[in-house]
């Protein structure tokens, strides 16, 4: 310390002397006039004295006549003539005293130059020429997606790019998006991908350990926070060695976010406008109360033997004689119609961007104000962000980038009020009716009724129970308010001109989410003792994050063009630290005292007040090189060490190499035929290794906790969780080998790439252990993992001529998960084949998992004679005495014996038991393809058509929404399809009879299972963009005005919903489970953008 | 030089952090007691004895409460309950004898916490010694008796109720520590218990100075009740009288005078800790019991078996003022057939929810004279068994009804009668299942009849038969292993009924 503490002395010591030494050159003045290109003089142009390093040294500004004045220091340094319209001009001093000199327009610079540079490509960390780049990359400029109507950029990417599978978690605005590069590479573990923004990791994960209360982490969507218009472009880091160079947090791939900068010119306005109506479509058909209350009896009936005694069971008894039960339960209501409003969204965004020599700004001002198509839902959010470039010198400059953003977004109190909305008796009326028969105008939720009673909220925010769904949407809310403010500063230092520079960046991150709910009486009816009545919470998280990055580039310029070097040391480090806080308090006095700090009940067993506060901290140090021989051979290799405060001493740090490759085929000499076709055709393969961290703080170590009650006044310790020592870096070993083609001039371009990540030492968080250990979850590193597959993406640009130009593009991906190694604590099958409703999936190692077995469904039995059971030539099965057998389930450990009406499934042992013996394979639920296509037409620039459709292709899917509207199980609504039920003796249908709370008439068989294959018309969009002589009378730079639809049409066999349907989590015995009852909304947008 | 300069501040400048971020990655959380810290001070193996207990009251990982799992485990497959509307499907398959691996009745979680719980006290309570001097070698026997005879009682509810368990000896502290464990015999884990329990006799604590604590922790008293109750159960007679005897001859209990029935039930069950108690969970206003739940809201779980009032304790009909002091407001509400044993505040008001901390009694000094009686008969004193029952009912106001005059050398009559008088005596206390299964397996299923006898008035009649020819099976006697054990337990083999 001492050392540097002498050397910083000295250092500014010299510094000292130096601008001394400067201050003893004698001045000199020199004069002159300046004048326009129309020989008019100027006024305030800038004459400044600038060193060889372009650092200016002094300054001054034209008078009104044109004219200067200004002392130089030295005659070795350069006169910079400037002005915001005219062109620079450099002149040397030497013994020149007089400068009369003429401006030239600056509006040459903006002809139609045809540009030939060169795309490049940011890593964020360095640019590399796309030309050179060794390792696998999708890159995407913002303006493809800018019609479309998304609140966040992850939205507007569904479907663009090969092997990047974006799905939403939910319709709802402000709902998070779930992000999957190249599939998942971990089981259970994290999986996002690291976002990075202007070079800078941008935390998108929120405290795992905090409870919220109504909302999973998946819901929160943190990108929200940045307003597309903002964003310039994207690029998606794919294969290990690209993703490399961000270490640790990047081994689910890296989505590298650049926001829009200043340029030189005039200040420019652009303000955008997007106007939409989202529409949620017809959905399932469900009975009319009418319907429901002539098949619950039937139910009833069924499966007890005795008729539902309506004396009792009011809901059902119609009679117009008892005004209040008859009227509060003999409607015919639409719970979903009641629940669902017309989405309006609005989007206007404003931006100003321009500067001069020395500085450069963006800044933009957004607002949007989205309301959702369920009532209850919107987002609002205000986002300001300023960009500014200040360039001291050739050498040294600066940047400053200050983002803020404020989101308020209202969610649902309860996430699945769909679902309830689905299930909600429909004889019941939504207002309630006194006993005279007049409506109170209270929401009518009874405390308990047959359907049963409201039963709490569970910690993924899906209410249980009963509950009035119009009351929960209009009366109970969720907000959620959100302030991030996130400055970064980054300084670059030239130390030796174009060879080696240093950049240092640090930035800040403060994020304050505060949430808060309530649940009135009115939604749950509950009396008033209990805790679920006007229950309020308030939920606070403060993340601040520190993040910093030094990296010295040194780039040598060799004597024989033949050779370059791209070479770069990064540290960098971050600081993560969150203090959450969160009240839950009930029964306050009225349903308009919303917040827990208005007088309630905190003493009670729900009430919470927690606290909390983690801190993760984690270092790395890369090095770089990229070597390149003749622009043919281009070789990259790196290494990182990582550190990562969620370890133990012992496993703490890692080290993460990697390589990379690229063979320019084209510029090889047997290769010189196809040149004039072949712009470019290369060869690529990488190697690389990436390390991932646990989710969760402290999670290695072993600690102790008090039980929340004393025993005899004692309190009393436990140990909470045990020691982790052996919990260690799960790495991913990624391989790829990619081929780029070009050709025609850049009309025909392809990218195929094909790969191996290997997750090894795979996290398995919470993996269930036997409970005779005393714990029944812990985390570990389990096995190895393997994803595998291959990425098309092709352009193409058949017909282009002055007017016309026609673009088409493709991609298709295909990835299969496949477990090599797996621990033994591991479980190796899961589901219960004996109980509805479950299918069976097995894991196998080294085979794709995803596939589920299950009963074959044959239909129902008509009648007493068709439940006999036969074997395999189809004779009757005698029994010992010589009695009929009739089908039995599961016998001898049901040994239910099926009767007429009942689901028949197929004996395929021909025992006459229907066990676990008679499953079958049933179907995988991984896709065989994915993907996305688009074609646009423009003509002369000034049309612009465009569409876009992504699809699937082969993936067994379980319908489950058809399931639990089919199953006749309960007391809750059902589908119309219900309505070919078995009713009696001889029908022949495919529905089974009602059975209420019995029966094994919704096993998991093929009867749900269906192909997801589907293609869907993603968007069109018809562009105009008002030809420049029109613009130019009107006084603007650029008009344009486009209307988009999007989610016009899918074409599929699927019966349910939306065959998209995402499967949650990475358990490798997931099986796609489709619950969804709407299929996803239909938006209209209608867009202006005008530039000043 | 100046360029040079700037480069080596830039070197140090890299390279500051590199050297502390060993310092710099050690971060500890702020609001926890890590492993690092614990087991330093006698305070501490305390809190850790203490935490023994209240892991009987509720769990912190949301397993069910021991308590809960003891009344299931004992009254569920036996004839003192009914269903209601609210009883959940699973409940309903225990009660019809239709129990499948994955009805979570059978999880045994919340057993095996407190077990480890058990364990972690006696691997590490002894390192105490070396770094607190004021931690004394009989402090530390006594914390390492309670902990162990606390793990043998589990272990004995655990075999009555699979049969063959894992037996877990250590302690859980680290990953390294995570075992598969293949099951033990019934002998091999009895054998353990009783080792346990001889081991914690002889440092465990006569009295700890206060009657909270002398019926809410482990006593030597606690212990030799635990004892006879194995030895009753292993058929050792000798050895169970022997151990009643100790806690007899103690002279430091007594059965509360029941006089008045109200001061009896309210003395015994509403306050607790009476002179009759021997050991009993202290739940209070911090540790609710989940009773209130069970018994009392409108989605009540279970309500008394018709059977309790009409053949367990009869009613006379000609004298009101004769009533067995157990029946109506102690065992049950006979107007509406509610559970009241842990519901009541007095023979007829009832608890609020938040009052709902009736202790659970696992033994009391009447439960030693009736296995006391038990095992006499069985051991050839017939007389002694028909005078304990004798002063049992007596105590009770037992009526006319009920009373059975018998020879002497009746076993198998005595033997009846004292399990019945254990159902009046111990109603919903968690005793009846393992009482009657006790007695029809005494001398190789001698006694099968009486689990059938059972089982054909609980069940519904279209499932009596196969009930019945389940019930003929011994090992549907016992709980399937839970479907989780067996998949995150390799060693596991599925109890031989359920495979």
């Amino acid at each position: 310390m001492k050392v540097l503490i002498t050397k910083i002395s000295f250092l500014l010591f010299v510094v000292l002397l130096a601008g001394m030494a400067r201050a003893q050159v004698t001045t000199i003045t020199l004069q002159g006039k300046i004048l326009g290109p129309n020989k008019n003089p100027v006024e305030h142009v800038t004459i400044a004295e600038v060193d060889a390093d372009g650092r200016t040294v002094h300054a001054v500004k034209t008078d009104v006549e044109g004219n200067f004045v200004i002392k130089i220091s030295s005659t070795k340094n350069k006169l910079s003539i400037s002005h915001i319209s005219f062109r620079t001009q450099v002149l040397a001093i030497n013994n020149r005293t007089t400068y009369n000199v003429t401006m030239e327009s600056n509006s040459k610079d903006m002809g139609d130059v045809v540009v030939v540079s060169q795309r490049k490509s940011d890593n964020g960390n360095v640019s590399i020429p796309e030309r050179e780049l060794t390792t696998a990359q999708s890159h995407i400029a913002a303006k493809d997606l800018e019609e479309m109507q998304a609140a966040s950029i992850d939205q507007a990417l569904q479907g663009r790019l090969p092997g990047v599978d974006i799905t939403a978690n939910s319709g709802d605005p402000g709902a998070g998006m779930q992000i999957r590069i190249r599939g998942t590479s971990s089981i259970n573990s994290s999986n996002d991908p690291l976002i990075v923004v202007d070079g800078m990791p941008y935390e998108t994960a929120i405290p795992s350990d905090f409870n919220f209360g109504s909302a999973d982490d998946q819901g929160y969507a943190s990108l929200i926070n940045i307003a597309p218009t903002d964003i310039k472009d994207i690029t998606i880091l794919k294969d290990a060695a690209a993703t490399a160079v961000w270490g640790s947090r990047a081994a689910n791939g890296v989505v590298v976010i650049t926001t829009k900068r200043g340029a030189v010119g005039k200040p420019a306005f652009t303000y955008t406008n997007k106007t939409s109506i989202t529409k949620q479509p017809e959905a399932i058909p469900m009975l009319t109360g009418d319907q429901y209350s002539t098949l619950i009896p039937e139910a009833y009936m069924n499966s007890t033997g005795t008729p539902l005694n309506t004396q009792n069971v009011k809901e059902f008894q119609y009679d117009p004689n008892d005004p209040y039960w008859y009227n509060n339960y003999s409607k015919n209501t639409n719970w979903i119609k009641a629940i669902t409003q017309l989405g309006v969204t609005q989007d206007h965004n404003i931006s100003m961007t321009g500067g001069g020599e020395k500085a450069r700004y963006y800044a933009s001002l957004g607002y949007l104000d989205q309301k959702g198509t369920t009532i209850g839902t919107y987002l609002k959010r205000i986002s300001t962000r300023i960009n500014l470039d200040y360039i001291v010198s050739e050498r040294i400059r600066f940047k400053s980038d200050l983002s803020y953003s404020y989101t308020d977004n209202n969610r649902n109190f309860a996430l699945n009020l769909r679902d309830l909305a689905y299930r909600k008796m429909p004889n019941m009326s939504i207002y309630e009716y006194d006993e005279y028969g007049n409506l109170s105008g209270n929401y009518f939720s009874p405390a308990t009724n047959i359907q049963g009673q409201y039963l709490g909220v569970s910690t993924s925010g899906t209410v249980s129970g009963t509950s009035n769904p119009v009351a929960l949407a209009k009366e109970a809310k969720y907000n959620i308010i959100s302030q991030r403010v996130t400055p970064h500063f980054n300084l670059q230092y030239e130390i030796l001109k174009k060879v080696l520079m240093a950049t240092f960046d640090v930035q800040f991150d403060i994020n304050n989410n505060k949430n808060n709910s309530f649940l009135p009486q009115t939604a749950t009816g509950r009396p008033w003792t209990e805790t679920s009545v006007n229950r309020a919470y308030d939920g606070d998280i403060d993340v601040f994050n520190v993040q910093s990055k030094t990296n010295l580039v040194y780039t040598p310029t060799f004597k024989s063009p033949n050779h370059s070097l791209i070479s770069f040391i990064s540290l960098s480090t971050y600081d993560n630290k969150y203090v959450s806080q969160e009240i839950l308090t009930s029964n306050t006095a009225s349903s308009v005292l919303q917040d827990p700090s208005s007088p309630s009940r905190t003493i009670n067993s729900d009430a919470r007040l927690v606290a909390t506060t983690g801190q993760t901290r984690s270092v790395g140090l890369l090095f770089n090189a990229q070597y390149g021989y003749k622009d043919r051979y281009i070789f990259n290799a790196g290494v990182r060490g990582d550190g990562n405060s969620r370890f133990g001493p012992q496993n703490r740090y890692a080290l993460f190499p990697s390589a990379s490759v690229r063979w320019r085929l084209s510029d090889e000499k047997f290769m010189k035929r196809f040149q004039k076709n072949i712009d470019d055709l290369s060869l690529r393969a990488s190697y690389g290794e990436s390390g991932n961290a646990p989710r969760r703080d402290y999670s290695y170590i072993n600690t102790y906790n008090t039980f929340t009650w004393t025993y005899l006044g004692q309190a009393g310790v436990y140990p909470a969780s045990m020691q982790l020592s052996d919990l260690k870096w799960e790495t991913i070993v990624g391989q790829n080998v990619g081929v780029n083609l070009s050709m025609f001039k850049r009309r025909f371009t392809a990218d195929a790439e094909f790969y191996v990540n290997r997750t090894k030492n795979m996290f398995f968080p919470g993996l269930q252990i036997a409970s005779i250990n005393g714990f029944s979850n812990v985390d570990m590193n389990v096995g190895t993992m393997d994803n595998q597959g291959f990425e098309l993406g092709l352009g193409v640009t058949p017909y282009k001529t002055k007017k016309w130009q026609v673009d088409f593009n493709f991609n298709i991906a295909r990835n299969i998960n496949i477990i090599r190694e797996i621990s033994d604590l591991y479980p190796l099958d899961k589901g219960d084949i004996t109980a509805n409703g479950q299918y069976k999936t097995f894991l196998q190692v080294n085979n794709p998992f995803g596939s589920f077995y299950g009963f074959k469904y044959k239909g129902v039995y008509k009648d007493l004679a068709s439940t006999i059971a036969t074997d395999a030539s189809g004779k009757n099965i005698i029994g010992p005495t010589g009695q009929t057998i009739y089908m039995k389930f599961n016998y001898p450990s049901i040994g239910y014996t099926f009767q007429p009406g009942d689901a028949m499934y197929e004996d395929i042992n021909h025992d006459g038991n229907i066990n676990y013996q008679d499953i079958v394979y049933l179907g995988n639920s991984n896709p065989k393809f994915t993907g996305g296509f688009g074609t646009s037409v423009t003509y002369k620039g000034v049309w612009k058509f465009s569409t876009f459709f992504n699809y699937r292709y082969k993936v067994d899917l379980v319908n489950g929404t058809k399931i639990y509207t089919t199953n006749m199980y309960g007391f809750d609504n059902q589908s119309t399809a219900t309505l070919r039920r078995w009713r009696q003796d001889g029908d022949v249908t495919d529905i089974p009879r009602a059975l209420y709370r019995t029966g094994y008439n919704w096993l998991g068989s093929d009867r749900y299972v269906e192909d997801g294959s589907f293609l869907r018309f993603r968007t069109a969009t018809v562009r105009y963009t008002m030809p420049k002589k029109m613009v130019q009378k009107l006084k603007v730079k650029n008009l344009s005005a486009y209307v988009t639809v999007e989610n016009l049409f899918t074409w599929t066999n699927y019966t349910g919903q939306d065959p998209e349907a995402s499967v949650r989590g990475s358990d490798p015995f997931r099986v796609a489970i489709d619950n969804s009852y709407t299929p996803p909304v239909k938006t209209y947008t209608i867009g202006v953008t005008a530039s000043f | 030089m100046f360029t040079r300069t700037i480069f080596k501040v830039l070197m140090v400048v890299l390279l500051l952090p590199v050297v502390s971020c060993k310092k710099w990655l050690d971060l500890q959380p702020q609001d926890g007691l890590t492993g690092a810290e614990y087991w330093k001070t006698k305070e501490q193996v305390q809190a850790a004895v203490t935490g023994i207990y209240a892991s009987l009251l509720g769990s912190a990982t949301g397993s069910r409460n021991a308590a809960e799992t003891f009344f299931l485990w004992g009254e569920l497959r036996a004839d003192m309950l009914t269903s209601t509307l609210a009883t959940t499907n699973e409940q309903i398959d225990v009660i019809n004898v239709n129990i499948l691996p994955t009805n979570s009745i059978a999880n045994w979680k919340g057993i095996y916490e407190t077990i480890n719980y058990c364990n972690t006290v006696i691997a590490f309570a002894p390192g105490v010694l070396a770094k607190d001097a004021t931690f004394t070698q009989t402090a530390l026997d006594r914390a390492v008796a309670e902990a162990k005879a606390i793990r043998a009682l589990m272990y004995f509810y655990l075999v009555r109720t699979f049969d063959q368990v894992p037996l877990k000896l250590t302690a859980t502290s680290s990953d390294k520590d995570i075992i598969s464990l293949a099951k033990s015999s019934q002998d091999t884990v009895l054998a353990q218990v009783l080792k346990d329990l001889n081991e914690a006799e002889v440092y465990a604590v006569t009295d700890y100075g206060d009657r909270a604590s002398n019926k809410g922790r482990i006593t030597k008293a606690a212990i030799n009740a635990i004892q006879a109750d194995v030895y009753l159960w292993q058929e050792k007679y000798t050895e169970c009288v022997a151990a009643c005897n100790k806690i007899i001859n103690s002279n430091s209990f007594g059965l509360i005078s029941g006089n008045d029935a109200n001061l009896w039930y309210q003395t015994l069950y509403v306050n607790g800790n009476s002179n009759e108690s021997i050991f009993e969970l202290q739940f209070d206003n911090q540790a609710l019991n989940t009773f209130y739940t069970l018994f009392n809201t409108n989605q009540k779980k279970f309500l008394a078996n018709p059977i309790v009032m009409d053949e367990v304790y009869t009613v006379d009909f000609t004298d009101p003022l004769k009533y067995d002091i157990r029946a109506d407001g102690a065992a049950v509400r006979a107007t509406d057939q509610l559970i009241w044993k842990y519901m009541g505040l007095s023979n007829t008001t009832s608890r609020a929810q938040v009052e709902s901390y009736a202790h659970w009694i696992m033994y009391r000094y009447a439960d030693v004279l009736l296995m006391k009686a038990e095992a006499q008969n069985q051991l050839g004193n017939g007389q002694e068994a028909l005078d304990i029952v004798s002063l049992i009912r007596t105590r009770a106001r037992a009526l006319i009804a009920t009373q059975q005059n018998l020879a002497a050398t009746d076993k198998v009559g005595i033997a009846d009668y004292v399990l019945k008088e254990r159902a009046r005596e111990f109603a919903f206390e968690g005793k009846r299942w393992f009482d009657i299964l006790r007695n029809a397996r005494r001398n190789n299923y001698q006694r099968l009849d009486l689990l059938l006898d059972m089982i054909a008035g609980t069940v519904p009649p279209n499932r009596q038969q196969s009930a019945i020819a389940k019930f003929k099976d011994k090992n549907c006697h016992y709980l399937p292993i839970y479907t989780y054990e067996l998949t995150t337990n390799k060693a596991l083999v599925q109890n031989p009924f359920y495979k």
